[in-house]
């Protein structure tokens, strides 16, 4: 383990094998020390803020423990750089279809966050694709559940529970992940509503708008590749042009039903101003631009009512303190809360960050 | 007390929605599976406010309560093992309206799994989860059992169908999870709710998630002269970046057993045959067709055989749906097993089902989801012949121990229930199983929904504060 000089903030330190992570978590349950996780820092904005006496890195944990090719399934340390882990598998012609600009972001932190690539139309989120996970909940115990294995009901799915768990059941040291061929040919394909390319195209991986137009991503055998490009009839370009994620000070994502998805982003194209990229299909825009607190509520207001909600992914302070990071807690909070002091007693591993202050 | 519980659900449901005559409860003992055990009484709600009801009334006297679809489980998860309740959901089967733009619908547990699929054929979609029960079926036992079929290759099993449930909690309350727009914010219960087998909560609402109907379907028929061959081509095409939507394996005996039963047209002089079917746009299924095809002749395929039209595909799938029905024809019982390995452990795993077979004098008729790696080696036999259940009771260890050496796990599809629930510590250490107990602890602290399944007794082993229970091996 080494001890990192640190900017001004919390020490950290960066456990090398899941044994040492094991044994700082549970002295630092015994001693009541708070602790902050942290893969690639590039989720670091997500939820309530709280002052952690300690960092804990996974940058420590890098290792890609096993690779079957053939079985479509590789095992990683949490801590490895999602960039890394896709150059290794297209070696092979294979991807996790994790997001696309991880920037620095890890697996461990992919999984911790809940984000999905933008190809999830296609592949389904990343909770579809986690076979197993290892965790060291915040006593320090190793628990591992899940397999090796691409189809598996033996106990209780605790590697998709893990995904979006923001440290919440315990730190993500390792996981299995389902991997899927590179496609023979891929398209990227400019076109004027992304609606009507979303009806008229069959199962493209994504259909996303962003400030600057609509595009449909395709992929599969050249012949199909070719054959949906010519039928949507758009500006083909060879290859993937994926956008880059929004980013800036204030960064949120707005999650509706896919058929509400039009109103929000008119709202946000109405507004000016914004940096944004909305799935269609999918039901997620994601933006970043400046904002008054009654616009972020208003939009808020609209998606719960519609049944899904508003998440700042990074807000500066003074915003936070006239928008909730959440808004309104899930239903299900007894139960969220139950586990939660299940997994970690003594709640260290990032405490009241959740929603509910969990 | 159970006098008392059954004279609150009679004035809860009516005398004609409770059932305690032995013969009944007797019916109402067992499921597709092996295992019996006769629950105390046998009610039939019909909305969610009724199940809240019952669920509350049965904490209210201490008395289990354990819900079930059409029965067609295999891993005996919905068979009374304690004083219970037995909540049959199949008169709760209203199917919501269609949404398709967000490509959704609400289903009824008690909805049948093809009866959803053939409503939403108008819509041009499916619900893709395809057990071969899928006839009979329930959407509620689809999510309980986080159940499979073929074409979950591709798909993916019910847990990545299921975009929202309401939940009847232990303690009577209801809650949803989950909703039309996509990650909710939070801990996703959604994950731990599909495939709990009515353990953590009683699921009363399913939002599913719709899959469109592919434009075109590419149906292969491959028969080989070893089953090693067949394994072959699945893992070639795997290899060769094709993911097809289903391959579906099954060994000389059974499609002997599948010919004379359904008359599908497999040729019964074939080691084995496998059925790859591909999906999607028309110039990817042909082109992937064509693919799977040379792999097939590369491997000494003695006959490949396309699907000309719709109707020579239903009988290819006819006949790999019957494989169990096909059964009951050879011996008066037979026990299905369920295991997965990895799927590049195939040919070493069928090897060794067919040693185990040998060694136990136990016939085994094989059908997988070789794609996944997912094995169903079928056990005929005569309860009547003395010792004979013996037998099967240790081939069918052995069956689980062999998997479990090769890197599997104790089932891919079907569930633990009370099956394989003393089989978890050959995949989970102590501190593992032990996290396991302690998600049920959350949703169900006094263990009253579905006990006895999944976890063996003593789980929660890191809880020495509280007294284990009677028999338990800690």
């Amino acid at each position: 383990m080494r001890a990192v000089p640190a900017p001004p903030g919390p020490p950290q330190v960066v456990p090398e094998t899941v044994g040492e992570a094991a044994g700082l978590l549970a002295d630092a349950s015994a001693a009541g020390t708070r602790i902050r996780v942290r893969g690639g820092g590039t989720q670091q904005g997500l939820g309530y803020p709280f002052s952690p006496d300690l960092e804990v890195c996974t940058a420590g944990l890098r290792k890609i423990t096993a690779w079957e090719p053939e079985d479509l399934t590789v095992a990683v340390e949490a801590g490895l750089p999602i960039r890394e882990l896709e150059d290794v598998l297209a070696e092979r012609g294979q991807t996790a279809a994790l997001t696309e600009r991880p920037g620095a972001g890890t697996v461990g932190g992919a999984l911790a966050a809940g984000r999905s690539g933008w190809r999830r139309f296609r592949y389904g989120p990343l909770r579809d694709r986690v076979l197993e996970v290892t965790l060291v909940t915040g006593d320090g115990r190793t628990v591992t559940a899940g397999g090796r294995l691409v189809k598996n009901v033996t106990g209780y799915d605790l590697p998709r529970l893990a995904v979006g768990s923001l440290g919440s059941l315990g730190l993500i040291a390792q996981v299995c992940l389902k991997l899927w061929p590179l496609p023979m040919a891929r398209a990227t394909v400019g076109v004027s509503s992304a609606e009507e390319a979303l009806s008229r195209s069959y199962r493209p991986l994504a259909v996303l708008e962003t400030e600057r137009g609509a595009s449909v991503f395709l992929s599969g055998t050249p012949e199909e590749v070719e054959g949906q490009s010519a039928a949507l009839g758009g500006e083909v370009s060879e290859g993937w042009d994926w956008p880059d994620p929004p980013a800036g000070p204030l960064r949120f994502s707005v999650r509706t039903p896919p058929s509400r998805l039009r109103s929000i982003v008119n709202r946000l194209r109405a507004a000016a101003g914004f940096a944004y990229v909305a799935q269609f299909g999918v039901g997620e825009v994601t933006a970043a631009g400046r904002a008054e607190p009654d616009f972020l509520n208003g939009l808020r207001a609209q998606a719960e009512a519609d049944g899904g909600c508003l998440a700042l992914l990074e807000a500066p302070d003074e915003l936070r303190e006239r928008v909730d990071p959440w808004g309104t807690p899930p239903a299900s909070l007894p139960i969220q809360r139950k586990l939660v002091s299940l997994f970690d007693p003594d709640r260290i591993l990032n405490p009241g960050v959740l929603p509910g202050g969990l | 007390m159970l006098q008392m519980l059954e004279s609150d659900l009679r004035d809860l449901l009516g005398d004609d929605r409770v059932l305690s005559d032995p013969l009944e409860r007797y019916v109402f003992s067992k499921d597709a599976g092996i295992d019996r055990g006769e629950p105390s009484l046998v009610v039939f709600p019909h909305n969610t406010a009724e199940v809240a009801a019952v669920v509350k009334s049965a904490k209210k006297h201490g008395t289990a309560v354990i819900p079930r679809g059409a029965g067609t489980g295999l891993a005996g998860g919905t068979v009374a093992t304690t004083p219970a309740v037995l909540m049959v959901v199949t008169r709760m089967n209203r199917i919501g309206e269609v949404s398709v733009e967000d490509r959704c619908v609400w289903a009824q547990p008690g909805v049948v799994n093809l009866d959803l699929t053939k409503h939403l054929t108008s819509f041009g979609f499916h619900f893709a989860p395809d057990p071969s029960s899928q006839s009979a079926c329930t959407i509620g036992g689809n999510v309980a059992n986080n159940s499979g079929g073929p074409h979950c290759l591709a798909e993916g099993t019910t847990a990545n169908h299921v975009l929202a449930l309401e939940v009847v909690a232990s303690d009577g309350e209801v809650f949803i999870v989950g909703g039309a727009a996509p990650d909710p914010i939070g801990l996703d219960l959604r994950a731990v709710l599909v495939g709990s087998e009515g353990t953590l909560g009683i699921v009363t609402d399913v939002l599913v998630k719709l899959t469109p109907n592919p434009p075109a379907v590419g149906t292969l028929l491959l028969a080989f002269e070893r089953v090693a061959e067949a394994a072959a081509v699945v893992s070639e095409v795997i290899a060769a970046g094709v993911v097809p939507a289903a391959l579906e394996m099954m060994d000389q005996a059974m499609v002997e057993a599948v010919e004379r039963f359904a008359r599908a047209g497999f040729p019964t002089e074939a080691g084995a045959v496998l059925i790859a079917e591909v999906t999607g746009h028309p110039m990817a299924v042909e082109a992937e067709s064509r693919l799977i095809r040379g792999i097939a002749e590369r491997n000494r395929a003695v006959i490949i055989r396309a699907a000309a039209d719709e109707a020579e595909r239903d009988d290819i799938w006819r006949g790999r749906k019957a494989a169990f029905g096909a059964i009951a024809q050879m011996k008066p019982d037979y026990y299905l097993h369920d295991t997965v390995v990895p799927r590049t452990k195939l040919v070493e795993a069928i090897e060794s089902v067919y040693e185990i077979s040998r060694r136990h004098d136990i016939p085994m008729l094989n059908v997988f989801h070789a794609g996944d790696g997912n094995l169903h080696p079928l056990m005929t036999f005569d309860a009547s012949e003395p010792g004979v259940r013996e037998r099967v009771a240790a081939a069918g260890e052995d069956l689980i121990e062999m998997c479990v050496k090769l890197g599997g796990a104790l089932s891919g599809e079907h569930g633990i229930g009370v099956e394989k629930r003393d089989f978890m510590p050959l995949v989970f250490n102590e501190t593992d199983l032990d996290a396991q107990a302690r998600i049920r602890e959350a949703f169900d602290p006094d263990g009253l929904l579905n006990p006895n399944k999944i976890l063996p007794e003593g789980s929660r082993c890191f809880d020495f504060g509280r007294p284990p229970p009677e028999g338990a091996w800690v």
